[in-house]
């Protein structure tokens, strides 16, 4: 079927068409921003309100759960609290060292195997790069991975866990800038060969900074999965001494609902400074992150 | 900087490829110097750490799945189906492929609808859709861990959700999570609350792909708004709609954390996803069954992405 209707009659008059169109979008502007409030106020204020809010009332007053003020204000005792009893120093250390590493490693490594999978013609390399990046869509196998990090040695240890963490995202960068680059003109680095440039010159100097858009794409995704990782976590990583963010704030949240209820203060105040580190990040470079998601890395 | 500067005319003339011609020139492009005959030195670090801690784990899986493997032995042997057998007598199987196929479906129809709605309001780019962008985004940021404890607690019995119903119709203390379907129903929504941001900034770079000239012209044929979006814009959309739909579904798939965060599986089983039976073998050193279960997530993703990624595509071609 063709895109444009042909049964409907032509209409002449271009310019009315476009004028009407433009003034009722015009009236209706004031409607929508009203609507597109409501909902953000329903969809994300009222949650994030009851959250930081809460975390900031002493245990019985958290306990009705209300979106009212706090009439006693426990904000520094419930945080401190959190940060003394819930392994939140440590955590937030260990989450540093193996987030920042993965990225790094992830973003170099990924970035250039997809400049060789998108130049290479050769039928091997094609191959090899389906197998590699069926890791985007397929669920890791968490078991023998398990097994796996047994037999070496490394199981519940940061180590292993960046590993995995490492092997099993390389693919969606892989993926990603393989099809940047494959859209790419090669010219720029046939001349920058014919200047006798080596190939990591090249890779350095021309492709990755070409490559900066999609990347900043992969980076976003891989902070947002990796940093809030959960399930691999809760199998590779044992006590409290490796345990990331998520894992510490489900050790502190099981240990607390021991107590007879939710001691949604401590709770809400140990969630709220795990997510920090990622929305100060998000608050800097929010603008950016919305653009370039929404420019769209996703081409079909 | 020192540089070796080669004629390249030298190494056209060493190359013997270069009797084939312009065309057989621009096939080998990328190695016009022979320089750039074997990419794999680039392609292996990258390579080597996903097959080591992807692929081959994922193919070992199809072994263990169908082996004795527990904690308390060292041994681990060949058993057949009996684990899956096992699974099947425990009442686990079945319910808990049941449970992941419902919530992946309500998950991933919550957040295609919601989010396409969305990005239909926050389709131009100004300041205020901008703002709005933004602030829709924040649950992507959250832990699905965190979503899961924000949530417990507003649809707790004395939650806000209950006390806003409250309001209207008099006293209200429904346990959103205390009962079979609204638990798991709840729990998807959570799934797709907490993804649906992203979802529409994928919806948006859509839309934004469509030229407006199809647009002015419908309007110049007298098309509304409505027929405009489902018979111009909702067709064009079609590559971002197989994307959103499949990674929305498939994902949800292996859905664990916020599951963890609230219901545990409960009440009963009602929410006992795959990823959640599989922890709870692993936990109880049945690694084995876990393994099985950790395959029959496998094999769903293939079972159903492969057959609804065809469809799709199927579906752009025609638009």
């Amino acid at each position: 079927m063709s895109a444009v209707p042909s049964e409907l009659p032509v209409q002449a008059d271009r310019r009315r068409g476009g004028t009407s169109r433009r003034s009722s979008r015009r009236r209706r502007e004031p409607m929508r921003v009203a609507v597109l409030t409501c909902l953000a106020l329903v969809w994300v204020g009222i949650p994030m309100w009851l959250l930081v809010i809460n975390s900031a009332k002493p245990y019985t007053e958290a306990s009705h759960l209300s979106l009212s003020l706090p009439k006693r204000w426990m904000l520094i005792d419930n945080y401190k609290y959190v940060i003394e009893k819930g392994n939140y120093p440590q955590a937030l250390l260990n989450s540093l060292i193996i987030v920042v590493p993965t990225i790094v490693v992830v973003v170099l490594l990924g970035s250039m195997a997809a400049w060789a999978f998108a130049r290479s013609r050769r039928t091997s390399m094609k191959i090899v790069y389906n197998l590699t990046v069926l890791s985007v869509l397929l669920p890791p196998a968490v078991l023998p991975t398990v097994y796996m990090l047994q037999v070496v040695g490394i199981d519940g240890t940061r180590l292993g866990y960046f590993l995995v963490m490492t092997g099993t995202r390389l693919g969606v960068v892989v993926f990603l800038a393989t099809g940047f680059i494959r859209a790419m003109p090669q010219d720029l680095e046939e001349a920058a060969a014919i200047d006798g440039a080596s190939r990591l010159q090249i890779y350095r100097v021309v492709v990755l900074p070409l490559l900066l858009p999609v990347l900043l794409v992969g980076c976003i995704i891989l902070i947002i999965t990796i940093w809030n990782e959960f399930f691999f976590a809760s199998f590779l990583l044992h006590g409290s001494d490796s345990a990331t963010l998520p894992l510490a704030l489900y050790q502190f949240a099981s240990s607390s609902a021991d107590v007879a209820a939710m001691r949604w203060d401590l709770i809400f105040a140990h969630v709220v400074m795990t997510s920090l580190p990622v929305i100060v990040a998000y608050l800097f470079v929010q603008r950016r992150v919305v653009a370039g998601l929404s420019e769209g890395a996703v081409k079909g | 900087m020192t540089m070796k500067i080669q004629p390249m005319v030298d190494n056209e003339a060493a190359d013997p490829s270069r009797k084939a011609g312009r065309q057989r020139l621009r096939a080998d492009r990328g190695s016009p110097r022979g320089l750039h005959r074997h990419w794999w030195p680039f392609a292996i670090p990258a390579v080597a750490l996903t097959w080591l801690f992807f692929l081959i784990p994922f193919v070992l899986n199809i072994r263990f799945a169908f082996t004795q493997w527990t904690g308390f032995s060292d041994v681990i042997s060949w058993n057949g189906l009996k684990n899956f057998r096992g699974l099947i007598d425990q009442g686990i199987l079945w319910k808990s492929i049941e449970v992941t196929l419902v919530y992946a479906g309500i998950a991933m129809v919550i957040q295609n609808v919601f989010s396409l709605g969305m990005a239909v309001l926050l389709q131009r780019t100004n300041r205020i859709n901008s703002f709005f962008r933004s602030v829709f985004f924040l649950p992507v940021l959250l832990s699905p861990l965190a979503a899961g404890y924000i949530w417990s607690a507003i649809l707790s019995p004395t939650g806000p959700l209950n006390n806003a119903i409250g309001l209207v119709f008099g006293n209200f203390d429904y346990a959103w999570l205390g009962h079979p379907f609204a638990a798991l129903a709840s729990v998807a929504f959570i799934d797709a609350w907490k993804w649906s941001g992203l979802v529409t900034l994928v919806y948006i770079a859509g839309l934004n792909a469509i030229p407006d000239s199809l647009s002015e012209a419908a309007v110049i044929d007298g098309a509304n708004a409505w027929q405009r979006f489902w018979r111009i814009k909702f067709r064009l959309l079609a590559p971002a709609f197989t994307f959103s739909v499949v990674v929305t579904f498939i994902g949800a798939l292996g859905a664990f954390d916020i599951v963890q965060a609230t219901t545990q599986g409960g009440p009963g089983n009602a929410t006992t996803v795959l990823n959640i039976a599989m922890f709870s073998q692993y936990a109880g050193g049945f690694f084995g069954t876990a393994s099985s279960l950790s395959l029959v997530v496998t094999i769903l993703v293939i079972a159903l992405g492969v057959p609804l990624i065809a469809f799709l595509r199927r579906r752009e071609v025609e638009a």
